[in-house]
């Protein structure tokens, strides 16, 4: 699993389908995506799972933990590239549930960082290994 | 040479560009692209206190909070100068979010949809034409993409905005190097 990660907006997903088309030579591949932005589940049959901090808050609003449930499923997402937007920067949220969410996507990223073979930054579209 | 800053605010960008930019001019002329757009007394104020930090530095400030790349054409700048253009933050504001000053209030005139792409345009534009006139220009940004909470809908238009400019201008950029809390990481 390769783990994507970095503020809003910062070109991730192209990111990672770039990571995808080198993985197999192949600069155009369009990598099948699941996006969790807005509802669902995730779907490890696809090449990418993106929105991991939105599928974390709406596991903290149903009582789940998202880390917990990654880990039932270690051998579901092993050959996923997983993509989350960095959420850990700002302020400390004012609103029990978003601060709640927040630390659990914490905790989801710290699990996920350390079963990754490899962990990317991307900052203004440019993607940096950092393990 | 062009370089893109960003990092987190109150990080020290500013003084760390201002030094690049010194160093890129090596004898000719430096310019600061004052980008503030005073709406109030408070901002009259921050634009003394900046112009009081830049002096001894030997700039010529240059007024330019809106179309950057009108730049091109003034006939009072060299384009192959130094530029230190600070900040792309407040150029996109300016654009996206018009105020027209009523008696010396500031009057909001709704948001400029158009103007994200217009300003992501216009700054490639004045990059290249420094960079092919033998120029330089350091670009500061401001890295404001780590909250967790959501924003209003003209809040979020403005983030994806900035960050598709910091993108656009890290694309042609020769160098991208974040700043934290005076720290310097190098990214191209």
């Amino acid at each position: 699993m390769i783990l994507v990660f970095g503020g809003a907006y910062q070109g991730k997903t192209e990111y990672a389908q770039g990571l995808c088309g080198a993985a197999i030579d192949k600069a155009d591949h369009a990598a099948d995506i699941c996006d969790l932005s807005n509802g669902g589940k995730p779907d490890f049959t696809k090449e990418i799972i993106t929105g991991l901090d939105a599928f974390a808050l709406r596991c903290v609003q149903e009582g789940v933990s998202p880390a917990d449930y990654f880990r039932e499923r270690r051998a579901q997402w092993e050959h996923c590239v997983l993509v989350a937007t960095d959420i850990s920067q700002g302020v400390v949220p004012i609103d029990a549930g978003l601060r709640a969410a927040r630390e659990a996507n914490g905790r989801l990223l710290i699990y996920l960082a350390e079963e990754a073979e490899q962990v990317h930054r991307v900052f203004c579209g440019i993607g940096k290994r950092i393990k | 040479m062009n370089i893109l800053i960003s990092g987190g605010c109150k990080n020290g960008k500013s003084f760390f560009a201002q030094q690049l930019a010194a160093e890129l001019a090596a004898g000719r002329p430096l310019y600061y692209i004052a980008t503030m757009i005073p709406r109030d007394e408070e901002d009259r104020a921050r634009i003394r206190r900046h112009i009081a930090e830049r002096a001894g530095w030997g700039f010529t400030t240059v007024e330019q909070g809106k179309s950057v790349a009108s730049l091109i054409e003034r006939e009072d700048v060299d384009l192959s100068g130094s530029f230190l253009l600070d900040s792309v933050t407040a150029v996109l504001e300016n654009e996206m979010f018009p105020v027209a000053l009523k008696d010396g209030k500031a009057e909001f005139l709704g948001e400029d949809r158009s103007a994200p792409e217009r300003v992501r345009k216009e700054l490639v534009a004045f990059a290249q034409a420094v960079s092919e006139s033998g120029g330089s220009v350091v670009f500061v940004s401001d890295g404001i993409y780590g909250d967790s909470c959501g924003y209003s809908e003209s809040t979020e238009n403005y983030r994806r905005a900035l960050a598709g400019a910091d993108r656009a201008l890290a694309a042609v950029c020769d160098r991208v190097t974040e700043v934290t809390y005076g720290i310097t990481e190098e990214w191209k």
